[in-house]
Parts: structure tokens; sequence; C-alpha cells
């Protein structure tokens, strides 16, 4: 995936897969809490996790479907865990997906809860002697809690292999993130830390991809942790069902102008790298794989009464 | 009784000549963890001052032969080192977390209630999280309300925390051991007041692989009269009390539950079937304390076998006062547990 071809292809894959879960948590057929979804920010993890190996680890938040796409992991068994069915990965615990075979950590109930947690994967990762590095997503808004600061300080302090990556979506449900945040970016509170900071535009996934694989090659290195921060733009509601009274609609189209989907598939064109047909396959592809795994979250059953109480000892 | 007056517990006594070959609290817990951290590479610490200059002497000499990586001082950043914590424990570690002050907890619950208590849960059974947590707690010291509480009913009170507390050197090297081998997240209760106090030991104590599991209850003395069920400092409380009411014609039995979660239910209701009364004494606060959960217990599992209504004694709900007499107010102590137990056996 990590071609330009197959970061498009990641990308559609994100959207085509949380919009069928939109769609499912639309017609009732799931409920409980609604959708996160990353439309609009598809570029972060598909450009952040192509420039990962094996072995490394990722740290998602409560808009977590994004990486776990990106990593491989299976679309049934996400669509099925998101379901609420026990063939999920989680078999139905939580709909932060983990695949811990493939370095999905599945965290986001608690906002920059997943911080800390992923600095004591690092620890691990240096103590055993690996060369294997642990990146965490966090929001625009985690990045004001002390979690995230304490971390981060942790980091530096320790010299740990991780890469904090501030997914900045603009928006911490309805506070914009100008009213959260008085610097001009987060990425400049790395000084702070004694952390290098970049900047990167979210909306581009070479840009993520290749600022995050200096990062990694960093961190692979032994020279420590980074601190990206990647602006994006969400392009739904902070859950599915929000209806965003708080932005103007102008906002909003002009935000999907500016898409990261419609403009790296314009730019692949331009470059001659994908034609209509090929663009129209992969369409094709990624719609029977998300029906398939629709109709095998369908087809699944829910979980046992009895495994409520199972899996809480080790 | 006045051999157990609280004050015998401050720092500063001398060791009497018959205690002197036998292991303190400290040295106890310390002589675990430098065994495990031998036996097992993936066993490591991280502190305050626990390389530098290790506030109760708790991990003395640990830094001196494991060396800084594996004995990590940190910075004062307690959500960041229960995080990494829970991290290095998913990552294949086993770390051992201590806590200057077990109060100070209070500023990274979410990472242990939410995180490492959650993650193998949420994860469908995923992942192990095998880590302990030391926390110095109890009151009796002077050491002010922020340092002195007994918080464990807080965390046995949520799902996936394991809760050990030992009251003699036997029971702290044995009981961290198990808390070490455990894949599950652990908090450890050593009570400052016990640090500095010297239990004989059994042979066992020497063997490396001398574990006490969780989950089992000790009699500390057999009785017929009324059963009191008391952890920390309070078990040695109890049993000054028991020797006293014995002169009365009074036989109490002392139970130590050891770890809370698990609890030995079956060895508190075993005792209380056969002695009839209930009496439940701790430092902690008494509103939805493990007190009323032992209460609760037993009057669900044996309420026929009970004469008297149970009782519970512990701090009523005030803060951990800083004066010595105020601090005294609001603890249990052996004389308030001789005398509601003389309440109860009276007829």
């Amino acid at each position: 995936m990590r071609t330009e071809i197959g970061l498009l292809r990641t990308m559609l894959l994100i959207r085509r897969l949380e919009a069928a879960w939109a769609e499912a948590y639309a017609r009732d057929e799931i409920g409980g809490i609604p959708p996160a979804l990353s439309t609009g920010q598809e570029a972060v993890s598909a450009g952040a996790c192509a420039a990962l190996e094996p072995g490394d680890v990722v740290f998602t938040t409560h808009r977590g479907q994004a990486p776990q796409v990106a990593r491989g992991l299976d679309p049934t068994r996400i669509m099925a865990e998101l379901y609420g069915r026990r063939t999920g990965y989680n078999k139905g615990k939580s709909y932060h997906v983990t695949d811990v075979s493939r370095g999905v950590i599945g965290m986001g109930g608690i906002v920059a809860a997943q911080v800390p947690v992923a600095a004591g994967m690092a620890l691990a990762q240096k103590l055993r002697g690996t060369d294997r590095v642990s990146l965490v997503f966090f929001g625009d808004g985690a990045a004001n809690e002390g979690a995230v600061h304490e971390s981060a300080n942790l980091a530096a302090m320790w010299t740990l292999p991780l890469i904090l990556l501030c997914e900045n979506n603009g928006y911490c449900i309805s506070q914009p993130v100008a009213v959260a945040v008085k610097a001009a970016s987060i990425a400049d509170r790395a000084a702070a830390y004694g952390l290098p900071g970049a900047l990167v535009d979210g909306n581009d996934p070479l840009a993520v991809r290749d600022a995050v694989a200096a990062a990694v090659a960093r961190a692979r290195a032994g020279g420590g942790t980074t601190l990206v921060e990647a602006r994006t733009v969400r392009l739904g509601g902070h859950l599915a069902h929000d209806p965003q009274h708080y932005r103007s609609r102008e906002e909003i189209a002009a935000a999907w102008e500016a898409c990261p989907i419609k403009r790296f598939r314009a730019r692949l064109a331009a470059a001659g790298l994908l034609t209509e047909e090929a663009s129209a396959r992969m369409e094709a592809e990624i719609e029977a794989e998300i029906a398939a795994a629709v109709e095998f979250a369908r087809q699944s059953p829910v979980p046992e009464p009895r495994e409520a109480f199972e899996d809480l000892w080790a | 009784m006045s051999r157990f007056d609280r004050k015998l517990f401050r720092p500063g006594g001398a060791v009497k000549p018959e205690e002197r070959e036998w292991p303190s609290i400290r040295g106890a817990i310390n002589e675990a963890m430098r065994e495990e951290m031998r036996r097992d590479p993936t066993v490591f610490q991280m502190g305050e001052d626990i390389a530098g200059a290790p506030p109760f002497g708790v991990t003395t000499g640990l830094a001196a032969e494991f060396g800084l990586e594996r004995v990590r001082d940190t910075p004062c950043s307690e959500v960041a080192v229960v995080g990494a914590a829970v991290g290095a424990a998913l990552g294949g570690m086993r770390p051992i977390v201590e806590f200057q002050f077990g109060d100070f907890l209070s500023v990274a619950i979410d990472q242990l209630t939410h995180q490492a208590a959650l993650l193998r849960y949420l994860t469908g059974g995923q992942v192990r999280v095998p880590l302990v947590i030391r926390l110095p707690c109890g009151g009796g010291q002077g050491t002010g309300a922020q340092h002195a509480q007994s918080l464990y009913s807080w965390f046995a009170h949520a799902p996936g925390i394991k809760v050990a507390l030992p009251a003699t050197s036997l029971d702290a090297k044995g009981l961290m051991k198990a808390a070490i081998r455990d894949d599950n997240p652990v908090l450890f209760f050593e009570h400052k007041a016990l640090y500095r106090t010297r239990w004989p030991v059994p042979p066992e104590f020497q063997d490396p692989d001398h574990v006490i599991p969780f989950g089992r209850a000790a009699i500390r003395r057999a009785g017929d009269d009324l059963t009191v069920v008391a952890t920390l400092t309070m078990v040695h409380h109890a049993l000054a009390a028991a020797e006293a009411l014995a002169a009365e014609g009074i036989s109490v039995e002392v139970v130590d539950p050891r770890t809370l979660v698990p609890l030995d239910r079956e060895t508190i209701v075993g005792s209380v079937r056969k002695t009839g009364r209930l009496l439940a004494v701790d430092e902690a606060y008494l509103t939805c304390g493990i007190q009323g959960e032992i209460l609760a217990l037993v009057t669900e599992r044996a309420f026929g076998a009970l004469k008297a209504p149970p009782r519970r004694l512990g701090n009523p709900g005030v803060p951990v006062p800083f004066a010595p007499p105020l601090e005294d107010a609001v603890l249990p102590d052996a004389g308030r547990i001789a005398a509601a137990i003389r309440a109860m056996v009276t007829p």
C-alpha cells in the first residue's frame, strides 16, 4: 500500500467502509453510540501507516477505523465488530477495534489516554532491544490533555521510539481549534518538549507518509520521538448523527472542495498514474468488498450473554 | 494493649533484640522484587526517586544491581508513568510502579481503571496487562490527609484490578511475588506504619519460589465467639485486642483476607458460621468501604448463623488529620476494637 495507487485505494476503502457503517446506523441496523467517522481525514491514516512495517504498533483514537483499514485489517471483521457481533475483532466488546497481530491497539474511549500507553509500548520496544516503533494518533482536542504533555516529556527524556501524530481536524466536537489552542500550531509545542516537530498537510497522503517516514527512520535509529501535526478537515460531524449547526454551509462546502480523495485522485490522473477505467474498477472492487463485509456482519451471530462475563481476567 | 499503640509503628523505634533476625516488611518487599528481577528479565521498575533516593527505602540497592534501564527514575508524571506501565505490559514487559504515596494514584486513575483494567476485556481477550503498582498507604504517622488514606475500596469496586494488602513479612514477600507473576494489573498497598516492623518467618521465606496465592485468607488467631476481619495494621490491632479479651474469657478469631480482589469469601463466611458474630475493621472510609462489602457478604451468605448484628469500624468519613490527637480520633485501634467486641458478645 506504499504506492500512490495503494494509498488511494486505502483512502477509498476507509471512506466506503465508514459510509456503510453510517448507513447501517441510519437504518437502525446497528445501535448504540453513533459512528465516529474519519470522512475527510483518510489521508492521515493512509499516509502514516504506509510508513510503518510489521511489528510497529499504532494506537488509535475514537475515530479509529481509518488506521485499522490502513494497517490492513480485514474489513469483514471490522464491520462485524461495528455490528456488535462475536466474529468482530473484539468479539463485540468494543468498537475500538484491536488486532494485536497487525499492531493495532484500539483505544479512544477516553480522549488522550492512548498516548501514555503508546509511550509504554515504545519503552517495551526499546527495552527488548528491537528496532520497532510505536505511533499514536490523537486529535487537536486531545493535544490539550495533560496525558499528552506528560507523555511527550517522558518520551523525550527516555528517547523512546515513538511518533506522536496529532491529527488536527479543526474541531473538538463543536469547538474550533482556534478557540482551544492559543499557539499557531501544535507542532510548535515540540520545541518545548525538546523534540523535533513537523507540520504537514494532512490532506496529502504523500506528505504525511514522508513526514512520518522521516520520524520512523529517526526512531528506528535510536533518535527518539517526533511530534507530527497533520492538518486536515473533518467533513462530517463529530459523530454520524451530528448536524453540525455550529459550522456554516459555506465552510462545509469549502471543506468538501479540499476533500483529500478528490484531490489525490485528480493528482494521480494528471500524473498519468490513474485512468478513468482503473479508477472505476478500483471503486467497483471496493464496493464489492464492503458489501461482502456488511453481509458477513449481518450473518454473524451476536455474542451469547455468557460472553459478557468472559475476557476480564488473564 | 499498649504494645500495639500506633506510635510503636512510627519510625525511629529501636529494634528489639529478639526481632533482629526477623525480616522487615520493607526488606521482604525488596527481596521479592530483587528475586523476581533476577528470575525474569522482563520485570522492571518505574517511580519517582526509586533509583536515586528511595523515599521509604523499599527499592534500596535495586538500581545498583540492575542498572538504571530497569530501575527507572521518572519525572513527576503519574499519568504518563502508569500509562507507560500499561503500554510496556502490552509490549511483553512486567512493570512495577512505585507511588511515593498511594493517595497520588488519584492523579492517574483513568490509566488504571479504564486502561489497565479494561483493555483485556475491551479487546476480547487479545492482550494481557501484567503490572504492579506499589502504593504506600495508611494513617497513624501524621502525614496528613493527602498522604494517609487507605483507598483500596475505590479500586476493589472497579472491575479488572487485583488488590493485595500484606500485613506480615512473609505475606509481603509471597504476595509481591504473586503480584509480579500475575498477568493482570495488581495494586499492592503497603502500610507505611508497617514498613519497619519485623515479623518471624518460617524457612520457606528464603525459597525464591515461595508464592502466596491471591484469594486465600489467613486465620491469624483462632477463636469461637466472634470473627474480626481486618487488613494491614488493623490485623495487629485486632490481635492485640483478641489477646486482651482472652483474659476476659472472650475468644476472638482474626481473619486477614490478604487480598481484597480476589476475596476469599469461603474463609470469611466459614469463620462467621463458626463464631456467629462479625466485626470488620479497616482504616478505609466506612461509606461504600470494604468493611461494608464484608458485612454484605456475610449477611447474604450466613445470615442465619448470626447471633448479633454485624458491625464495622473504620474512618467515619473525615479526612485523616495531621495532628496526632486528631488522627487518633478517626482511626480504629486495639482499644476501640476491644470495646466493640465486648459490646457485641455481651448479652
